[in-house]
């Protein structure tokens, strides 16, 4: 089972939003058991237990509530790290020093602990403490100013990318370093920039620019690396329906040209070649979406699948959740949530051979896990954790 | 093989030696464009990568940008920044000798990573199946556009094909215009990013359970699972996310133009305080009326806000308003070309870029680094991506203890 890889790997999770939560999800649908630190006072907006958004990043995850404001409220956190592997933060920097709780502090309780501090801009330099989320990270990253028609309109991604990518980091550091852990007994602090991971992904246009020294500006759809022509997104019949069609050698433009009922236009010499194609690309564009949009998209993808050419129907979310090749990979899951009923959720794209995705636990609610962590784990009396309550330490 | 020793980039103070996370990790990697980044990650960690190209290269090197701009095998950036410190071997598994020697490597063999069609391995007698009894403990993971199984898992796919079905590009570009694709080969980056992180809980697992693990990563998939707000507000609130340009879906930020660029913002958050600033400079119009104050009103009004807003940002630099923003805690961003990247004072002081040294790279070339560094321990990008059966000497004879004479009979023979 999934469930079996990481049992007994305990993390202590102080994230918020997305990038951390992203992170320890992943790590949770392994076995991990991960530990949400929340406070009554913070448990709104995106860490509202009942938002559906939580209910996505959270599963399998357990809940505590401990308001780190309490001077009492750092000896439980102390405590629960000197029981655990991985602790992961994504506040600004200096929040878990002026708590107490830098790696040094940690180390004291736990000599091999494994702490991942994300944030936006990492732990030093001039920009340490600047607030960033998602679509500005990738603004400063550079993946703004290229997915764009052209540079005089910057336009960017509908989503925020670089949360999940930055997400992933975490998890394949925390992972790193476990398994060196596991050879060598040593722990670890790991300062990981949300900023930088955003840089990782324009990794070949940078160095085309240190190395060319050519100007990179935005191209649309065009192919930017490999030649390709027609290539792109094109209209199909209905409304607002596109496809995307590649095309990359003389192959695939015979198959498409058969796929359209050989055109006399597109036997014209201006054509001919990759290199022809490239040159007239936008009366080329022109040509094909004048066939797609009599067509519908999954018609079209359809056909020129069949003759080997490479081509894609743009689906939104309706499209993904009906999607036939998904659901027959199960890709979609259902969890039952207490106050939620039954919810849909995507599942882990890490498939594993012979393994079940699941069972899963819904996201918690908050403090749900109280007893269990501070009773159980702790060794609290129930007395200790009804007065921690009361006094706001618990909560 | 001796411990290889790596990590001489420019992070930190010092330039000093350090060994990665993973220095015990052996792998083989098979994989072209989509899965080379998946071993980049585990190589840039300390682990033992040798790359198994086709004889004269594989396919992802005629992938540009070129260094000089002409396709070129042994010049492709992507193909450098995709394959830092890797080791390169050639050998065709299309052939008898070839495989036996693969079968040897995969004896020695902790990982493989591979991204040929589905099936594909299985009729050379390569397939997870057959690997797994030479090596009962091998992990495997197999980077296809849909994945292994499915009803479309013989479907062409490219970037282009994974971000269309895996519903990045339905949700991005402006209304007025066709939808846009994400810039890079994404698809390929996250699922890579999948498939190291599968590589390293199968490696979690075969320490417990001693056994082997077939990952199975799709491109599709992996970009659906970057898709943040979209299967979320579809599932429950059955809303279908459209492209609306620049403006996010939650209205939450919004692109405005400067005097030289481009100022991402918030124009609803931090109301009172935004405001004082523009009427300081005498440009906040009507927007200190009380009715202003309610934020219903506000994204109701949302265009009259960037309006007054778009005035102003007008008369500041990018720069100016990020910096300014900043210190009043406005999560503010300038959108930065790749030069501005290269020069963000930001990354230079956290010697996020690194050099890469060898007679076959160009000196000035600085490649992205790791995203994060390890308190005591890291390893940098620093040796380069290899060149076509670079290490096919080392490798075979080394590793395997063939001699010159084998080395050249296979090399005539076309096996490596």
């Amino acid at each position: 089972m999934d469930r079996d890889i990481l049992y007994g790997i305990r993390i202590v999770d102080f994230t918020r939003v997305l990038a951390g939560p992203y992170a320890t999800r992943i790590l949770g649908d392994f076995g991990a058991e991960i530990i949400k630190v929340q406070s009554k006072k913070g448990a709104s907006g995106a860490e509202d237990n009942s938002e559906a958004s939580f209910t996505t990043w959270n599963r399998n995850k357990l809940s505590i509530t401990l308001d780190m404001s309490y001077p009492e409220a750092r000896e439980f956190a102390l405590k629960l790290t000197a029981i655990s592997d991985v602790i992961i933060e994504n506040f600004s920097p200096r929040v878990m020093s002026n708590w107490g709780l830098s790696y040094e502090e940690l180390r004291e309780v736990r000599e091999d602990v494994i702490m991942v501090s994300m944030s936006g801009m990492g732990q030093t330099g001039p920009w340490k403490d600047f607030v960033a989320f998602g679509p500005t990270i990738q603004s400063l990253g550079g993946i703004t100013f290229l997915t764009s028609y052209d540079k005089g309109s910057p336009i960017g991604l509908g989503y925020s990318y670089v949360d999940t990518i930055a997400g992933l980091y975490c998890a394949f550091a925390v992972l790193a370093a476990l398994e060196y852990r596991d050879k060598t007994g040593l722990g670890q602090f790991i300062d990981l920039s949300e900023y930088e991971a955003a840089c990782t992904l324009i990794g070949p246009a940078l160095l085309d620019l240190t190395v060319n020294q050519r100007e990179i500006t935005p191209q649309g759809n065009k192919s930017y690396y490999i030649p390709a022509a027609p290539y792109g997104c094109y209209q199909c019949l209905g409304d607002d329906r596109w496809c995307v069609i590649a095309v990359f050698n003389e192959v695939e433009w015979n198959n498409l040209r058969d796929v359209m009922g050989d055109p006399p236009w597109a036997r014209e010499d201006k054509f001919s070649t990759m290199s022809n194609r490239k040159m007239h690309e936008s009366e080329l564009d022109g040509y094909i979406e004048k066939w797609t949009i009599k067509h519908t998209a999954e018609e079209i993808v359809q056909r020129l699948q069949e003759a080997h050419v490479s081509s894609g129907v743009v689906q939104d979310a309706e499209d993904l959740a009906n999607d036939p090749h998904l659901l027959a990979r199960d890709f979609f899951g259902e969890i039952k949530h207490p106050l939620l009923g039954t919810i849909k959720t995507d599942t882990c794209p890490i498939t594993l051979k012979d393994s079940g995705k699941g069972p899963w636990k819904a996201s918690p609610l908050l403090g749900e896990d109280n007893y269990y962590v501070y009773g159980e784990l702790l060794g609290l009396s129930e007395d200790t954790i009804r007065s921690c309550m009361s006094k706001g330490i618990i909560a | 093989m001796s411990e290889r020793v790596i990590g001489v980039g420019d992070k930190g103070s010092a330039k000093r030696e350090k060994k990665g996370l993973l220095t015990e990790i052996r792998v083989l990697d098979l994989s072209d464009e989509k899965g080379s980044f998946c071993s980049k990650l585990l190589a840039d960690m300390g682990a033992y990568v040798i790359k198994v190209e086709k004889p004269g290269g594989n396919s992802s090197r005629m992938i540009g940008p070129f260094w000089g701009g002409s396709p070129h095998p042994e010049r492709s950036l992507s193909f450098f920044y995709n394959n830092t410190n890797k080791f390169g071997i050639t050998l065709n598994l299309e052939c008898d000798a070839g495989r036996e020697l693969l079968a040897q490597l995969i004896s020695k063999t902790d990982v493989v990573v591979e991204s040929f069609p589905p099936g594909y391995l299985d009729t050379l007698g390569l397939g997870f199946d057959a690997l797994s009894e030479i090596n009962p403990r091998l992990i495997m993971a197999s980077i296809t556009g849909f994945g292994q199984t499915g009803p479309r898992k013989d479907f062409k796919s490219c970037d282009l094909v994974a971000s269309a079905f895996g519903g990045q590009i339905a949700i991005s570009g402006s209304p007025s215009l066709p939808p846009i694709k994400p810039f890079g080969e994404q698809s390929y980056f996250a699922a890579s990013l999948f498939a190291a992180v599968g590589i390293l809980l199968a490696l979690q697992g075969r320490a417990r359970n001693g056994k082997s693990e077939h990952i199975d990563i799709s491109l599709q998939e992996a970009a659906i699972s970057t898709l943040d707000h979209v299967m979320i507000r579809y599932f429950h609130e059955h809303v279908i996310t459209k492209r609306q340009g620049n403006r996010h879906w939650n209205d939450f930020f919004s692109i405005l133009p400067c005097k030289d660029g481009f100022i991402h913002l918030t124009p609803f958050q931090y109301w009172e305080t935004l405001v004082e600033w523009l009427d300081s400079e005498g440009m906040a119009r009507d927007l200190h009326e009380e009715k202003w104050r309610d934020e219903g009103y506000r994204i109701e009004h949302a265009d009259h806000v960037i309006e007054v807003l778009q005035e102003w940002t007008m008369t500041h630099t990018a720069h100016e308003l990020f910096e300014l923003g900043q210190l009043m805690r406005f999560p503010w961003a300038p959108i930065h070309s790749p030069e501005e990247v290269l020069a963000s004072p930001q990354l230079k002081s956290r010697g996020f870029f690194v050099h890469c040294e060898g007679p076959e790279v160009p000196s000035m070339l600085k490649y992205p680094g790791l995203p994060y560094t390890f308190g005591t321990l890291f390893s940098s990008p620093c040796k380069p991506a290899p060149l076509i059966g670079e290490d096919n000497a080392n490798v075979y004879q080394r590793e395997l203890g063939l001699q010159d004479e084998d080395l050249a009979s296979l090399s005539s023979a076309g096996v490596i």
